[in-house]
């Protein structure tokens, strides 16, 4: 069947990625920046594709919190990489979408023949945070600042109270609800009647998948070690139903009564820092360098919904964006072999799933004559996700690509040329969702 | 025809409550027979900045549909506290209040606001009184205009209040069950909004002051509660339109409340409620 994506010119060829180990917050790398964790897994990348002195077409990177200091983050980075200093840079932000969003971004340009390699990729710190000072500070040292004399900077500076002093420290609350995501996701898993033991069993086969994934090798030509971390250091390889079950609700959903509070601090994702990047290409500059493909970048949707006075969950994005994808390729959710679902808080992507299996939800919010349906659940996040390696909220996605990447790579050399598909869905604050397709 | 008196500034309301707290009221038992009316009114760019911090309107969006209430408020405060006004302004309550904006007005045009008093009242529990505001343009149309009704607890029923025409039906929202958003309601909004308004109501700036007037504690303006939910749904309706506001228990500062939203034929509906249920603010949007 004939595809909208199939009207570019070519497809983007994933060559191969790395990333640093992702670190619980205020851990091992509380003293390394973003600049540091973006350059440390570039330099790993550099070595791994022999790419010093290389000018790619772009680098394109991004940090949902960010220093003002930082405005040209990525190319900062590659100045300090092995790179080209020829080599372009941006820096895109669309919360735990970004580095979704920075591949769709170089896969387009390298599918048109604008740019014939680049790299995608997010880093986030919460422990090197921004901090702010208080608004009332803010505008009474914004109004010394732009007093011209120095009684004026003085009569503005009068206007100092005590209380002001107090910084802020960047919370993941929107500013729009003023709930934090964890309460809008608790919303969304008690309106569905997400249960407690489907949400911990979700995060025993993350933490198992991807202790299993390390020992087989899996990530061995995906990440490179940092400040000492080898492995994901939230991994809990021996996380059982057991001990998860004596864990307490950390998130309430309002409005609705305590006991419908089923959200730990394990089965939804911490804190964490990280940075993950992806080489993209043509398949032509790739093989002139003798690089592998491990696949390719098919399709994306990025879909947005309104969560504010629009009766819709936070993070219930991916449930529109996916559909839309699946129409325009001509495709079923069943017709992949990987599903790739970033595992924000379990009771999200379980939300998602019930969802698509209901007829009303897909008739009257999808507008589809018959639901998504279901899905084999046992080629969900085979290799681990989030809650297992933590969420780096815009390094994610440019640890989920390769993952993915690798996966439909192994199977296609295992069961020869028939077409192997896998399925990204990533849900990100403010609403948003970015989903995509790769082949091999 | 009710005599119009023009004032030729704004008068300051520190002074006006300095004046009710102090001076004894001759506690007449009816409405005073007259308009009080300022002209050439210009809205200020930097006072509307202000005010848009405190309430979480968009700095150099359209002036907020509740900032022409800072233009009458001193206007209402300088009739309620004259000596013959037969009930006291210090401890008031705002029960009501009712804007209807044939248009937002323009920072900088040229307005004539006139305030007068209507519909003094019996109340269960004392008195109520409405101050009824209109904002005209340059060409005389009147393109903002509002119904304050305020409460004084135990204020004597005044003469003939049978009289008065009933009120229109309070507002009904219909909202779900679910908080679209929780406000965290700073310890200091009394004093924020107070430092925009001029609306030093010690009920909302003290504590010892709140308790004196039968509050629980220090509690938020209840026209700031009105203007963060039009806050909250800036770019979701259009510029004429007629918001009718019940207060309810007053939120006290600091608490949390939740906001409920819902969009409904013509317009909005919406409440702010506590945790536990109780109405603090019922609201119905309606579009022209």
């Amino acid at each position: 069947m004939p595809s909208a994506s199939s009207a570019l010119p070519r497809r983007a060829a994933i060559v191969g990625a790395n990333r640093i180990p992702f670190a619980r917050s205020n851990g091992a790398y509380a003293r390394a920046s973003n600049q540091d964790m973006l350059t440390a897994a570039l330099d790993g990348l550099v070595a791994r594709f022999g790419l010093a002195g290389e000018r790619l077409g772009e680098v394109a990177s991004g940090a949902v919190l960010k220093h003002s200091r930082d405005f040209n983050l990525t190319r900062e980075a590659v100045l300090g990489s092995r790179l080209s200093a020829a080599t372009p840079t941006y820096d895109l932000q669309q919360a735990c979408g970004t580095s979704l969003q920075t591949t769709l971004q170089v896969a387009n340009k390298i599918a048109l023949g604008q740019i014939e390699s680049g790299v995608a990729s997010g880093v986030d710190t919460t422990s090197d945070a921004p901090i702010e000072v208080n608004d009332d500070l803010r505008r009474v040292l914004l109004a010394a600042n732009r007093a011209t004399s120095t009684a004026g900077v003085l009569k503005a500076l009068g206007g100092l109270r005590p209380g002001q002093v107090v910084p802020e420290i960047p919370a993941n609350r929107e500013p729009r609800t003023g709930m934090a995501m964890g309460e809008h996701a608790a919303q969304t898993a008690a309106a569905w009647g997400i249960s407690r033991t489907a949400q911990d069993e979700i995060t025993v086969a993350s933490h198992r998948n991807l202790a299993a994934a390390y020992e087989r090798g899996f990530f061995d030509d995906l990440l490179t070690p940092f400040l000492g971390v080898t492995r994901d250091d939230n991994l809990r390889a021996d996380s059982t139903l057991e001990g998860l079950a004596k864990l307490r609700p950390v998130f309430k959903p309002a409005g609705y009564s305590d006991t419908e509070a089923t959200m730990t601090a394990a089965n939804s994702t911490p804190l964490t820092d990280g940075a993950a990047t992806v080489l993209l290409a043509s398949d032509e500059w790739a093989a002139e360098r003798h690089l592998p493909v491990l696949a390719h970048f098919v399709d994306a949707e990025t879909a947005a919904v309104d969560y504010v006075h629009g009766d819709e969950g936070l993070l219930m994005a991916p449930t529109y964006a996916v559909p839309r994808l699946l129409e325009r390729n001509g495709l079923t959710l069943q017709d992949f072999d990987f599903y790739e679902f970033h595992e924000a808080f379990a009771s999200t992507i379980l939300a998602t799933f019930a969802a698509w299996e209901d007829p009303i939800f897909c008739k009257e919010r999808l507008g589809l004559d018959e639901p998504l349906g279901s899905f084999d659940r046992s080629k969900l996040n085979v290799a681990g996700s989030s809650l297992a390696t933590g969420h780096p909220f815009a390094a994610t996605g440019a640890r989920i690509v390769p993952t993915l990447a690798k996966l439909l790579h192994e199977k296609s050399a295992q069961e020869g040329s028939d077409t192997v598909r896998g399925l990204i869905s990533i849900c990100a604050a403010g609403g948003q969702g970015v989903v995509a397709i790769l082949e091999v | 025809m009710t005599p119009t008196e023009t004032l030729d500034a704004a008068p300051t309301l520190g002074v006006l409550y300095g004046r009710a707290l102090l001076t004894a009221r001759s506690g007449g038992t009816t409405l005073p027979d007259r308009r009080l009316e300022l002209a050439g009114v210009r809205i200020d760019a930097d006072a509307v900045a202000d005010y848009d911090h405190v309430c979480g309107f968009s700095v150099g969006g359209v002036v907020p549909p509740t900032y022409p209430h800072m233009l009458a408020f001193p206007l209402q405060m300088r009739l309620m506290t004259d000596r013959e006004f037969p009930l006291p302004a210090p401890g008031m309550v705002h029960l009501r209040n009712v804007i209807t904006q044939a248009r937002p007005p323009e920072v900088g045009e040229p307005l004539r606001v006139a305030v007068h008093a209507d519909r003094l009242a019996a109340h269960p529990k004392g008195a109520q009184v409405d101050l009824v505001t209109a904002v005209t343009d340059a060409d005389g149309a009147e393109i903002w205009g509002s119904r304050s009704t305020y409460f004084v607890r135990g204020a004597p029923a005044p003469a003939g209040a049978d009289d008065v025409p009933a009120a229109p039906r309070e507002p009904d929202p219909r909202v779900g069950r679910l908080p679209h958003a929780i406000w965290k309601v700073p310890g200091d909004i009394g004093r924020r909004y107070a430092a925009v308004s001029g609306d030093v109501n010690p009920i909302h700036v003290n504590g010892l002051a709140a308790r004196a007037f039968g509050m629980p504690g220090m509690i938020a303006h209840g026209m700031w509660t009105k203007a963060s939910a039009l806050a909250a749904l800036a770019g979701r309706h259009g510029p004429a339109f007629t918001v009718d506001v019940v207060f309810k228990a007053p939120v006290r500062a600091p608490s949390t409340v939740y906001f409920h939203t819902a969009a409904v034929d013509g317009g909005w509906d919406a409440e702010l409620v506590s945790p536990k249920g109780r109405d603090h603010l019922l609201l119905t949007l309606r579009e022209a």
